[in-house]
């Protein structure tokens, strides 16, 4: 076996068509490597610059009224994974950066896609999209003439008359193939974990060696998966025509077209509501709530006379408490319920989206590796909740820290203002990304689905293989 | 008396063609059986089946006293097979196609044997470590005969080995299966050639249409002789 994968590797690296594909894959990837780190230094320069500038901004604030600030609000930008550098996922198409301010739950903004021009719709040159779809392409040429061309030039039969069966020397071709494949990656991961861990811009650590080698070995498996099913059809197949159409067939429908309806029956079967329509349907469910600007309103009337009765006195004025800062409280605590409740019916139904595409990695192997890598990536949907809750939390805790500010200003704190250097006590927005043990539990399912086709492609391909006709 | 090959009505049809019908055949060691007849004969397919290659639609055939059909890779120890047309890898040089082929049957040869076989084939010193690709059918034909010599089988089953030789190339390969032979080792060739089936030969059987029609010894027969016979063979 180990003769056989000698022979295929000694003979495609002398195959001048493989070197010139290689070549031109390899440089790709480099590129992209490079491309991916220059982005990633940009965006995350200037995010941190941005960052700087609001914090700046909120905490050298003059002399103001606590709920003028909670209005002045604040921007948390979404820093980006270290490993966005290689999979950026769906970055470009979610928001960087969100704004911070009372009774109002804004949504994350300002994506690269919506600064872009229409061309990233059709994708980016990542590492990913290189490793995902074109590596593929490249082991269909390499692979694809795999025991067609053994048979077709009569190699086989003198093969199999030393005495090595059918398997072996599909074993034999997987592994050399596989080193080949190898030798084209390599290079770059070994560039992109280079600047991960060589370079300060970083934020190195066991958490990002975990995700940077769980990403190389899922991508390992993946590519195998792709070596094994092109020996596989090469070894069915009558002609290496036959083969290559049949590869080439395979690849689009499951690197194209299934991934494509997927999205469009994830849509159609879980329907998401549109933003206008959830801001209206927030807008409208807050109205049963108190309303902290409207001084008629009912119940912040009824708020205050319990609070008369709770201290015992008869009139706003004896109160040690400002009502306007409690009915602000009150207000933001229901307004924040009622935002959460429909958040959680969004990201539930894109939830189901995705879920049926990770469920199709069941069929389909790049639907499998697709979410497995921006997870790892840090830069999947999950990720990006993630940071959106963690800045509603920071808002809420704010916005709140802010209200009883002015509750413990008491009887006409409107007319007040609290010190400058009140605003350089309150807490800045620095987001935590989670962890990688935060990420794997959800992407059980493309790890399974992976592991399940490298396990079942081996077993029957292989069966298939021996099985196979010789001349 | 142990046959190193034997036949038991051997039969082979395809949908649409018999061919082999019955063949019943004995090889004992150090013989070298030559099988004549036209393309279509049935020759090749008796070399397959002895190889495993093919499955028989009915009988059986031995090597060594092992079932092919029941040990299809065991049975390859004991084979070394020369095909028509000897295809190799075209990027690797010839010494390390016969390095691979060698590794395969199991044997690891030193650079100097593996030297040492190819130069006794008659494949040209300054070719040994040039790719294949560049290599002309009898070159390739002499790596093949390398690779057969190499693997130290107890059977030899050619097909046309000497096709695409130079008849000094193919006087120097008779010589060398002679030596095989008398040093024990069996071979079955396929062959047109009638003249060199006698020279080589310990026997000629004559097959037509899937049929073994006849089986002589080459020492009752001289060349012409044996010429006339399979003419006659042919032309009934």
């Amino acid at each position: 076996m180990h003769s056989i994968a000698q022979k295929e590797f000694v003979s495609t690296l002398r195959d001048k068509r493989f070197l010139v594909l290689s070549v031109l894959v390899l440089a790709l990837l480099l590129a992209a490597t490079l491309v991916g780190r220059a982005s990633y230094q940009t965006l995350q320069q200037e995010r941190q610059l941005a960052q700087q500038t609001v914090n700046d901004q909120f905490r050298h604030q003059p002399a103001r009224h606590p709920h003028r600030v909670a209005h002045y609000g604040s921007f948390a930008f979404r820093p980006r994974s270290g490993l966005s550098l290689l999979d950026s996922g769906v970055d470009s198409f979610t928001g960087t950066s969100v704004f911070l301010e009372a009774h109002q739950q804004n949504s994350v903004n300002f994506s690269q896609a919506q600064q872009s021009g229409s061309l990233i719709r059709f994708g980016e040159m990542t590492v990913a999209f290189v490793l995902q779809m074109l590596v593929p392409l490249l082991i269909i040429f390499l692979c694809f003439g795999a025991f067609t061309q053994e048979r077709e030039t009569g190699t086989l039969k003198l093969l199999l008359s030393q005495g090595v069966s059918l398997r072996q020397v599909a074993w034999g071709k997987i592994l050399g193939y596989s080193r080949a494949v190898a030798l084209v990656v390599a290079p770059a991961l070994a560039l992109a974990a280079a600047l991960l861990f060589g370079t300060e811009e970083f934020t190195s650590g066991t958490d990002l060696v975990g995700r940077l080698g769980l990403f190389v070995l899922s991508y390992a498996v993946y590519f195998f998966l792709f070596i094994v099913g092109a020996v596989v059809v090469s070894a069915v197949q009558a002609s290496s025509r036959a083969a290559l159409v049949t590869l080439l067939g395979l690849w689009i429908l499951g690197c194209i077209i299934l991934p494509k309806a997927t999205a469009n029956l994830g849509a159609t079967l879980y329907p998401a509501v549109t933003k206008a329509q959830m801001d209206a349907d927030v807008h409208e469910e807050a109205q049963h709530g108190i309303n902290g600007h409207d001084p008629q309103d009912q119940r912040s009337a009824a708020l205050k006379a319990g609070l008369l009765k709770k201290y015992g006195v008869d009139s706003e004025e004896k109160l040690p408490v400002s009502v306007g800062g409690i009915v602000m409280s009150e207000s933001e605590a229901y307004s924040a319920k009622v935002y959460q409740q429909h958040f959680a019916d969004l990201n539930a139904t894109y939830e189901r989206q995705n879920r049926l595409s990770d469920w199709v990695g069941l069929l389909n192997p790049y639907q499998a590796i697709r979410p497995l890598s921006m997870g790892l990536a840090g830069s999947d949907f999950a990720h990006y909740v993630h940071f959106q809750q963690a800045a509603e939390t920071y808002r809420y805790a704010l916005v709140q820290r802010l209200n009883a500010l002015q509750t413990s200003m008491g009887y006409g704190d409107k007319e007040r203002k609290l010190d400058a250097h009140t605003w350089q006590q309150l807490p800045l927005f620095a987001y935590q990304a989670p962890p990688l043990g935060w990420a794997l539990p959800r992407l059980l399912l493309p790890v399974a689905a992976l592991l399940l086709w490298a396990v079942g492609l081996s077993w029957l391909g292989l069966r298939l293989i021996s099985n196979s006709r010789l001349a | 008396m142990n046959y190193i090959l034997e036949a038991k009505e051997l039969r082979k049809e395809y949908p649409n063609k018999l061919a082999l019908q019955g063949l019943n055949l004995q090889i004992e060691p150090g013989e070298v059986f030559c099988l004549l007849g036209q393309n279509g004969a049935g020759k090749s397919t008796t070399i397959n089946l002895f190889l495993g290659f093919i499955a028989p639609t009915s009988g059986a055939a031995f090597v060594n006293g092992m079932e092919v059909a029941a040990n299809p890779l065991k049975i390859k120890e004991h084979l070394a097979y020369i095909p028509e047309n000897v295809m190799l890898y075209p990027h690797l040089t010839g010494l390390e196609n016969l390095a691979l082929f060698s590794s395969l049957a199991g044997f690891k040869y030193k650079e100097a044997e593996l030297l040492d076989y190819l130069h006794h084939a008659g494949l040209p010193a300054e070719a040994v470590r040039r790719r294949v690709g560049t290599y002309s059918k009898g070159m390739r034909q002499k790596v093949g005969i390398a690779i057969a010599v190499a693997k130290h089988a107890k059977v030899l089953l050619l097909d046309e080995p000497t096709s695409g030789l130079d008849p000094k190339a193919s006087n120097e390969f008779s010589q060398l299966l002679t030596q095989l032979s008398t040093e024990g080792t069996a071979v079955l060739m396929a062959t047109h050639d009638i003249f060199r089936a006698k020279e080589v030969g310990t026997r000629v059987g004559i097959m037509r249409e899937g049929e073994l029609v006849d089986v002589r010894p080459t020492a009752a027969l001289n060349a012409q002789e044996l010429e006339q016979l399979y003419l006659t063979y042919m032309h009934n």
